[in-house]
């Protein structure tokens, strides 16, 4: 495989990989805030917003890559 | 100067769960999507193993009703259960002086000034990380850490009002054979619960490390708090 298709795949497994913990977080966390577990619930949303922060900056990373590839004439 | 700091009190949680949401809140401080965040909390019966436990220090009878976890932290066995008040700070080095024997000596500290106002005189000594009462000497809380991109994990463990015979008689806790194991409500020969320390504690660590602790209200319905990120999204 062409190494920089196989590095951009790199970088989409791995931000599917902390979506896929942001996700997870966000189910415990509504279940925490259902039982009336607020302290609880809130941190489960921000260990998600950390996950979503990180998938953010590989995307952007990706993002940046193929802006210095790209040719606007 | 001191800076703001979230508060998590979250009650009884299992290991998992706990170590799961240090990781996850972990990348979030270090992404500078939340600040300094400390959380107390209790764990159901588990023993946790260090990156330096050896293989004859757990000795936990058949059919005892504990989990048993190995971890990322520092150090050697431990164990947890209700009764005991568990702090992780997870705090961005980066912001206290990126040494991580700073950090461990201020847990300490922050330890030896919570026992302080209850009238018990917590010590150090030379070699074995955590907080002493002497003498004789008798082990009081365990400290163990993780560190990644200089954002902390793990913390410390403070035994308040539980049975200490699982630190000897499950385990060879911290690697110590003959060392003794006490509580707070041993030391004090009174009834002294989790709820009673735990402004003691979030007072020293707030304390030691600058923190101004703003804790979330547990009520229903009550704001949360203002977040790096509502700024963030408010200039997009």
């Amino acid at each position: 495989m062409n190494p920089a298709l196989e590095e951009a795949a790199r970088l989409y497994d791995a931000a599917a990989a902390e979506l896929d913990l942001a996700t997870r977080h966000c189910e415990v966390s509504a279940k925490h805030f259902r039982n009336g577990e607020v302290p609880r619930g809130a941190a489960h949303a921000w260990a998600a917003l950390g996950h979503i922060r990180e998938a953010e900056e590989r995307l952007d990373s990706q993002a940046r890559t193929h802006a210095g590839r790209s040719t606007v004439d | 100067m001191s800076a703001g700091a979230y508060l998590l009190e979250l009650g009884l949680v299992p290991y998992h769960e706990a170590w799961d949401l240090q990781r996850s809140l972990a990348g979030a401080v270090s992404q500078g999507a939340i600040p300094d965040t400390v959380i107390f909390l209790e764990h159901p019966p588990v023993v946790t193993l260090g990156r330096r436990t050896d293989e004859g220090e757990l000795h936990v009878p058949e059919g005892a009703e504990v989990d048993v976890v190995e971890t990322d932290r520092g150090g050697k066995s431990t164990f947890h259960g209700p009764g005991q008040l568990v702090c992780y700070p997870i705090l961005d080095l980066r912001r206290h002086g990126k040494d991580v024997k700073k950090y461990v000596r201020g847990l300490e500290e922050a330890l030896i000034r919570t026992l302080a106002p209850l009238g018990l005189e917590g010590v150090r000594f030379d070699g074995l990380t955590g907080v002493w009462l002497h003498a004789p000497p008798r082990k009081i809380a365990s400290i163990g850490v993780h560190i990644s991109r200089w954002v902390t994990t793990h913390g410390y463990a403070l035994n308040v009002a539980l049975d200490p015979a699982p630190f000897t008689d499950w385990i060879t806790a911290c690697g110590l054979e003959d060392a003794a194991f006490t509580t707070i409500a041993r030391e004090l020969g009174r009834p002294v619960t989790v709820d009673d320390v735990r402004p003691l504690a979030r007072d020293a660590i707030g304390e030691v490390f600058e923190l101004e602790l703003d804790p979330l209200p547990a009520e229903d319905g009550a704001g949360l708090w203002v977040q790096p990120i509502h700024r963030q999204l408010a200039s997009r």
